[in-house]
């Protein structure tokens, strides 16, 4: 399985939300890392055929996929960022509709969506109606639906977004065991959804792949280093203006802080290993600091 | 797949408004129906109900059988005997009642006299009452003699060609006589509400199916459905299916309750009889019965719904909203009323869809229009060519939804 995306651009009048992207997958697990408006969903939406793009290509296996149709659809799970459903259908039903509509045969289709209630851990509410359910069940109906057909490629674009901490950890740990044989593609404005499970993480900002590579490629080839530095309360903003603060961690009477910088960003300053988060920080500045990217 | 559509449709909250609604509507409509037919008994006293019926038609039953020149003369005897009596003289209403109830038995054959007797575009009730025997004989002519007299009137002269003029006189001429009459009244009330429960159908059902396209947008499910592998082929058919399902079964289940429910208490005698036997049907050049109103009424009303359901599922999927397309009937259905007036619309207006929902009003319609020479009624026109865009739009439709992009 190699899905190629060359030259992808997709503009909405003379705003390009996709910019030239030339990428390639296979198996494993593709983490997709930007900030709210960096062009992850619409990227997202041309991998699942929703949007056609008005340069370059998506080939799956060699092919156009919409040239495959429903060949390539086939083959695809998808949750979307705004996953809607169908609110008085119960779990079961709504399940079993997907089904068809992914063409399962109904034997198949009833196992399988009662294999994946279980899976997911939402056996005792396959009969609850969908909008009954909470966001976190919701989510995990989501990913149920997502992998229905047994997908050899799973997008999901932005799964966890709104999950308390305790639901995106298990929501991690079940994608994480659903990613072996397929591609998966994560996409998120959360650095930890894809830090313990991207097998490569790309950087996406205003449309263009900033930065890719392995967690470990990508945190060496940031071009600054990463440095934590003492220094007293009323300096804490000066340093601020000065370079990217990662974190601020007040001690009695002085300040900790994990700046980004290419030199010393103070006298004392001990240099410390960067995370994903510092790259996140570095590429993104501001903007990774938003009310959404909950870093 | 087409069951789970139909299911999203059924347990929508609003829905079981709509039927709950259509369901009142219903009774409603075959309440007035039942309840226009009325018998009056000897004493004057006006009754309805099922033994009231069973009465009239029996009395209305004796004068079945052709309307030959010997029976409209004894219908006017009987006529003059009961206006000759003291009841009729009396300035008392219950007296008058008794003796309307004496004519009862030939009060549709009078009615159809005074009708023939009276100009084209009026009617004397009593005119019935001053006709003698030796003019009888005029009863079959006088409907032509009349229409040809208003076609050359001042009133009428430059609304038809000489063609069509020529058309509707030749129509009349060709009406087979003497007309066969038996009691009519159980098809005459059904006939008379069944645009109105067939307007309410269109305008209701509406509602049902201009959400079936858009829903998928407003519930955001829409991401998930043209991303899996029939979203854009059979689950997009099968959408348009469920539309033409759900219209069909509220269409045919509603028009199956009513026309049982009025028949069953008005009985189907008469469904035979020339429409023309009933005043609202004496001056139609359509030469039909009274089972053939009803089943063009009924397929008019079908095709009707059709069209303009599917144009407004059209519009839902293309607008990816329910509200313009819930609206669209009502525009249908209201818009010629707007309209009525202005000149310019007057010879389209009987081609518009409105018509096909009310077919036995449209029947007794002077709507002609001509095709490559020849003179045509607006019925046939309305049925074939609604049936094709009704066939048409389904594959619009479907390729217009199938190829949305989700931005």
């Amino acid at each position: 399985m190699e899905l190629i995306l060359d030259n992808l651009t997709k503009s909405f009048g003379s705003f390009t939300a996709v910019d030239h992207i030339s990428l390639t997958m296979s198996k494993g697990v593709y983490g997709l890392l930007g900030v709210n408006g960096a062009g992850k969903t619409t990227l997202m939406r041309m991998l699942c055929t929703l949007l056609k793009p008005t340069g370059g290509s998506i080939s799956c296996n060699g092919k156009d996929i919409f040239q495959m149709d429903g060949e390539y659809r086939n083959l695809l799970g998808y949750l979307p960022q705004d996953f809607g459903f169908y609110p008085e259908f119960s779990v079961k039903d709504y399940l079993l509709y997907i089904a068809a509509i992914k063409g399962l045969r109904p034997a198949i289709a009833r196992k399988r969506t009662k294999d994946l209630i279980a899976k997911v851990g939402l056996t005792r509410a396959e009969n609850k109606k969908m909008k009954q359910l909470s966001g976190g069940m919701k989510r995990r109906a989501g990913i149920a639906q997502a992998m229905l057909n047994d997908p050899k490629i799973l997008i999901l674009d932005e799964p966890t977004a709104g999950l308390d901490p305790n639901e995106r950890i298990r929501f991690r740990n079940l994608v994480s065991s659903l990613s072996e044989e397929r591609l998966v593609l994560l996409s998120t404005h959360i650095v930890s959804d894809i830090e313990y499970i991207a097998n490569e993480i790309w950087m996406m900002k205003d449309g263009r792949i900033v930065t890719r590579g392995s967690l470990e490629e990508i945190i060496a080839a940031m071009p600054e280093k990463v440095w934590l530095c003492h220094v007293p309360q009323r300096e804490v903003s000066l340093l601020q203006k000065r370079y990217r603060v990662a974190n601020i961690k007040s001690l009695q009477q002085v300040a900790e802080l994990r700046a980004i910088s290419a030199g010393k960003p103070c006298e004392d300053a001990i240099l410390t290993a960067p995370t994903l988060e510092d790259v996140f920080l570095y590429y993104f500045g501001e903007m990774g600091g938003d009310e959404n990217a909950a870093i | 797949m087409l069951l789970y559509e139909i299911k999203k449709v059924i347990l929508k909250p609003a829905t079981k408004i709509v039927l709950a609604l259509l369901a009142a509507l219903l009774l409603v409509v075959c309440c007035l129906a039942v309840s226009c037919v009325y018998y009056v008994d000897d004493e004057g006293n006006i009754t309805k109900g099922i033994k009231a019926v069973r009465t009239l038609r029996d009395k209305k039953m004796e004068w079945a059988g052709e309307l030959t020149e010997d029976v409209l003369k004894e219908a006017l005897r009987q006529n003059a005997l009961v206006n000759s009596s003291e009841e009729y003289l009396s300035q008392n209403v219950q007296e008058n009642n008794k003796a309307y109830a004496k004519k009862q038995g030939f009060s549709d054959i009078r009615k159809l006299i005074s009708c023939s007797f009276c100009d084209f575009r009026e009617y004397d009730y009593y005119r019935a009452d001053s006709i003698r025997e030796e003019e009888i004989g005029q009863f079959y002519e006088n409907r032509t003699l009349h229409l040809a007299k208003w076609l050359y009137s001042g009133e009428a002269e430059h609304l038809y060609s000489e063609a069509e003029k020529q058309f509707l006189i030749g129509r009349y001429d060709s009406l087979k006589k003497p007309l066969y009459y038996e009691y009519t009244d159980g098809w005459a009330a059904l006939l008379e509400y069944a645009p109105s429960l067939i307007m309410f159908l269109v305008l209701l059902t509406g509602f049902l199916v201009s959400g079936i396209f858009p829903n998928e947008f407003q519930w955001r499910s829409d991401a998930v459905f043209f991303s899996s592998k029939y979203g854009r082929d059979k689950a997009a058919a099968s959408k348009v299916l469920a539309g033409f399902c759900i219209v069909t079964a509220i269409y045919l289940i509603s028009m199956s309750l009513y026309s049982v429910a009025v028949l069953g208490i008005l009985g189907t005698d008469g469904a035979s009889c020339p429409i023309q036997v009933s005043l609202g049907g004496w001056k139609s050049f359509y030469h039909i019965t009274f089972w053939e109103d009803y089943l063009l009424t009924v397929l008019g009303g079908y095709i009707g719904n059709l069209f303009i359901l599917a144009l407004s599922m059209l519009v839902s999927a293309k607008t990816r909203s329910p509200v313009l397309p819930a609206a669209i009937p009502f525009l249908v259905v209201f818009l010629p009323v707007l309209t009525s007036n202005l000149p310019v619309l007057s010879k389209v207006m009987g081609l518009f869809p409105d018509q096909l929902l009310q077919i036995c009003t449209a029947l007794r319609y002077f709507n002609l229009y001509q095709l490559g020479g020849e003179v045509i009624g607006a019925i046939p026109i309305l049925l074939v060519s609604y049936t094709l865009l009704s066939l048409l739009l389904p594959p619009v439709l479907y390729q217009v939804y199938r190829k949305t992009e989700i931005t």
